[in-house]
């Protein structure tokens, strides 16, 4: 008897005990989420947060990589020109663009005038920035369905940016035009990809600088053949017999020389591939060349092209008056 | 008789004991006693712990910085704010020519985002020596991740993308898996989960939109389903009520990889949510993640109540190696890609040769490899175009 007794009340302790823990631990479980009884502070956490977001991003911008003055300056003129997917490479161009220091981007829009979206872009892209416009006459313009290598693009908008150039040259002095001596200018597409280390590369340039431009020419990548430190030929698969067979991102020109040659410009009327070399045969002969990006043996810009987006259904919805919103900006 | 009765004791016993042991076991890490409220320095706790996470994708030479300081030109990291949440983005990518131009200006862009964590998981059987270098020059805080996706499953390179076989949704899952593996569902750990893939662009507002998600956020996208953006219906509650698109929007989330994100604590508290990985429909993918997580009076319209577009699905165009060659023609030793020296050892391939044809018309009067020699000039055989093209693989 007294062993069942025990037995008994053995049992029910251990039975409580068992039942009590697992009561306990349930409660662990509904408790696990306090953050309900932040919630309402939360929001006012969330603006705070935001007001050190700013301050941060304020810090950024304004951080010591702007204020470094001493290196030359990189003049990048870029073409542009209307079309969907303008904004998205404008976009991730002035993504790279802001980590490099002391660069001043001129965009020149292929148009009669400087349009909203490209003003408004540039104005809160955070850069150093010139915003010029030039139409290509109609009978060098591409017309629908022709193929993108029927007539070279660009050429009168990089003249603008060059004339731009010339332009500020002539009017400005002292501190300004010392600096301007030791500047270098380079020709970027909107759709090409840079890496960082490119323009620490052009940086100083004393006549014109080449490097190695990947996926362009039907190749890997293009490039200069370097021997004893000097360009002896070009290493391309296409047309290799030209003047200067280098893509438009291959190569930059020091400030110094644009402004004392003041008649070469783009030819817009050349043939297809010769557009750099009207430009440069005005400039340099192969044996000036300086060669960069670890003697023409890296890649650090890439010939990209981004394709047009298919508008099918939207063209379908336009006919039946139900298009997308023009208000909003794409 | 009295074994019953020991049979119906010994059950007694045991049952809340294995109940006790299986709720241990399910929260086996965490620590069953709440931690301390009033320690509101559950930041300091969540610096430790984001530390923890990038000691191991930082290298030695890191460290995050209060202020940010230069040594040389590039040498900034990008700022981190022990305040702010974390943004996970997780990036599926594949070898191809373009692969490393996109990933450098994807990195770009990253980089002017402070509290941001990029989880970069590459479609392959090991981490590829390009990809390690990159994210190593990167400054980003990274996490480098691989999982190769069984030819079953993969998309045929050369047919016009099929959207039955959902592209890179192995490397996501392996990236949520990470993520609930090596961030416990501990309390204070405030993040962000967003998928990015490589070729799409965007803008830096974008990541501050979704930085403050308290479930799912969602916006529009620019350049999908055939339209100029596609972009959730918002009523006059300001909450999601449908789906602006043309393409099936019946879809219980109608919206692209690119137009949503989804908070790091729901991320943790689902573990069974992953991307469906086989018999998804085209364009349910989505769907198949977020309808284990979210309904859609659940998510909370970004972009000024979805009227601007912050984020847009850019493609690029393959480039066309037509003047490499069979045996190649750029040295190989320059690092371009990784897919290029592979592909140099196949010796067909299945190129369509309608993309390559109006090219290579232009390239045919000039083309200086001695192939060219075969064909009389400006009088190219569509035929033998088609045959020379299959030899020239990208």
């Amino acid at each position: 008897m007294r062993m069942r007794l025990k037995l008994k009340t053995v049992f029910v302790l251990y039975f409580m005990v068992s039942l009590f823990g697992l009561l306990y631990a349930l409660m662990q479980l509904g408790q696990r989420c306090d953050c309900r009884d932040h919630e309402q502070s939360k929001d006012q956490q969330i603006s705070q947060l935001k007001g050190e977001l700013q301050k941060l991003q304020e810090h950024i911008k304004t951080s010591e990589l702007s204020k470094k003055t001493d290196v030359p300056r990189i003049y990048v003129i870029t073409p542009t020109y209307a079309r969907l997917v303008q904004k998205a490479e404008l976009t991730r161009l002035s993504h790279t663009f802001l980590h490099v220091p002391q660069l001043h981007w001129i965009v020149v829009e292929d148009a009669p005038q400087q349009t909203q979206l490209v003003s408004d872009f540039l104005s809160a892209s955070g850069l150093t920035y010139t915003h010029l416009n030039k139409l290509t006459p109609k009978e060098r313009k591409l017309q629908e369905g022709d193929p993108n290598w029927l007539k070279p693009r660009g050429a009168e908008q990089r003249n603008e940016g060059l004339r731009w150039l010339r332009w500020m040259g002539s009017t400005v002095h002292g501190k300004e035009a010392a600096a301007l001596e030791e500047a270098v200018v380079y020709f970027a597409d909107d759709d090409n990809t840079y890496s960082l280390q490119l323009f620490e590369e052009m940086r100083y340039t004393y006549r014109v600088s080449v490097w190695p431009v990947g996926l362009v020419g039907g190749m890997k990548f293009e490039r200069p053949v370097v021997e004893d430190g000097k360009v002896v030929r070009f290493h391309t698969g296409w047309r290799p017999n030209r003047p200067f067979p280098i893509d438009m991102a291959g190569f930059a020109v020091s400030l110094r020389l644009v402004l004392t040659n003041k008649e070469a410009l783009f030819d817009g009327d050349a043939q297809m591939g010769f557009l750099e070399s009207s430009f440069l045969q005005h400039l340099v002969t192969m044996d000036d060349l300086e060669p960069k990006a670890d003697l023409c043996t890296k890649v650090l810009v890439w010939h990209t092209r981004t394709e047009k987006p298919k508008m099918k259904r939207e063209e379908a919805l336009l006919k039946q008056g139900m298009g997308s919103d023009p208000d909003v900006e794409v | 008789m009295p074994k019953r009765k020991d049979v119906l004791a010994l059950i007694l016993i045991v049952l809340p004991w294995t109940l006790l042991i299986t709720l241990w076991h399910q929260r086996a890490g965490n620590p069953l006693l709440p931690i301390p409220r009033d320690n509101r320095t559950g930041t300091s706790k969540a610096h430790q712990r984001s530390f923890r996470l990038q000691k191991p994708c930082l290298s030695e030479n890191k460290h995050i910085p209060e202020v940010t300081r230069m040594k040389s030109i590039h040498s900034r990291s990008p700022a981190w704010s022990n305040a702010l949440p974390t943004l996970h983005i997780i990036t599926p990518t594949y070898s191809r020519p373009v692969q490393k131009a996109e990933l450098t200006r994807l990195a770009n862009t990253l980089l002017h985002v402070p509290n941001l964590h990029w989880l970069l998981v590459e479609d392959s059987a090991q981490k590829t020596p390009l990809v390690s270098r990159l994210l190593e020059n990167s400054r980003l805080n990274y996490t480098h991740l691989n999982v190769e996706t069984p030819p079953n499953l993969k998309v045929q390179r050369t047919k016009f993308r099929n959207a039955r076989i959902p592209r890179g949704t192995m490397q996501r899952n392996l990236a949520l898996r990470w993520l609930r593996a090596n961030i416990g569902p501990r309390l204070g750990q405030s993040g962000v989960v967003y998928f990015a893939d490589d070729d799409n662009t965007y803008s830096l507002e974008l990541f501050e939109e979704m930085r403050w998600t308290h479930k799912a956020s969602v916006w529009p996208v620019a350049f999908v389903g055939g339209l100029r953006y596609e972009s959730p219906k918002i009523n006059s509650q300001g909450k999601v009520s449908g789906w602006r698109t043309v393409f099936d929007p019946r879809r219980p989330f109608a919206i692209d990889m690119a137009g949503f994100a989804v908070n790091l604590q729901l991320i943790l508290s689902k573990p069974q949510a992953y991307f469906k990985l086989k018999g998804v429909k085209g364009g349910y993918q989505e769907s198949s993640l977020l309808q284990d997580l979210v309904t859609l009076s659940d998510l909370e319209p970004k972009a000024d109540n979805c009227t601007k577009v912050l984020v847009w699905h850019t493609r690029t165009e393959r480039p066309l190696l037509v003047n490499e060659g069979k045996k190649g023609f750029t040295d190989g030793r320059v690092e371009q890609t990784e897919m290029v020296r592979r592909r140099r050892s196949l010796s067909g391939c299945n190129n369509s040769p309608q993309t390559l044809f109006p090219i290579f018309l232009n390239e045919m009067s000039t083309l200086q490899h001695p192939i060219s020699l075969q064909y009389r000039k400006n009088k190219p055989h569509p035929l033998f175009s088609h045959l020379l093209l299959s030899r020239y693989c990208i």
